[in-house]
């Protein structure tokens, strides 16, 4: 199981517009992702209502997670996203 | 709420018009005081001033979102009627708002109500003109 743990910049969270790109690219993973705020329980990143009922806010953590082939790249990119301010 | 369906491709935010966020439509609301409601009898499961979703029975979530970019306002104008993790029926008010100050503040008071999780084929019967509180907005198979 690969993850990333990052920060979320962006001054309205993990909503809007950072959260349907989010969530637009999880879906496009041949495997399961999930996202869960640290120490948290995971839900599905590919699920907006999942990520939205999620209510990250800027400046707290989530930690991403994937497993299978590719996983590292998408999750690489959905850090990336997440810690976009 | 009253007003005018619009679409969404009438919504002045890509992230709403280009439907990244989900399927659905768009209300112009009327330009007075007026009352939000649940779109579906279910749950509130996030419940923001300016944005909230209710959870059906069967799982399915709706967005409403009030007006664009009024994240920003972080509250301002906008009054609670509902708390989170309340169950409603569908029409039972949730936030007060006024369009027209929203409006007067720079900011577009369109309405997105966004069927989450869904395809754009799932969503059908979709209103358009003239709506009052009540009215069926689209039909999600």
């Amino acid at each position: 199981m690969a993850e990333r743990k990052v920060s979320v910049e962006s001054e309205v969270g993990l909503h809007a517009r950072p959260a349907a790109t989010f969530v637009q690219t999880a879906a496009k993973a041949p495997f399961d992702v999930t996202v869960a705020k640290a120490g948290g329980q995971p839900v599905s990143a590919k699920s907006i209502l999942s990520v939205l009922a999620l209510d990250v806010r800027q400046g707290e953590s989530i930690v991403i997670s994937a497993e299978g082939e590719g996983a590292d790249e998408v999750l690489d990119r959905l850090a990336e996203i997440a810690a976009a301010s | 709420m009253s007003g005018s369906a619009v679409g969404l491709a009438a919504v002045p935010d890509p992230v709403f018009s280009q439907a990244m966020v989900g399927p659905g439509t768009a209300i112009d609301p009327e330009r007075a005081p007026g009352q939000a409601v649940a779109p579906i009898t279910g749950t509130i499961v996030k419940l923001h001033p300016h944005a909230y979703v209710v959870v059906g029975a069967d799982g399915r979530g709706v967005l409403v979102h009030l007006g664009i970019d009024t994240v920003q306002l972080r509250g301002e104008g906008f009054r609670l009627l509902a708390a989170e993790g309340d169950h409603v029926e569908a029409g039972q008010p949730v936030v007060g708002w006024n369009p027209a100050e929203i409006e007067a503040g720079g900011r577009s008071p369109i309405c997105p109500v966004v069927a989450l999780d869904a395809s754009a084929e799932s969503i059908s019967d979709v209103a358009s003109g003239r709506i009052v509180v009540g009215d069926e907005l689209f039909q999600w198979s």
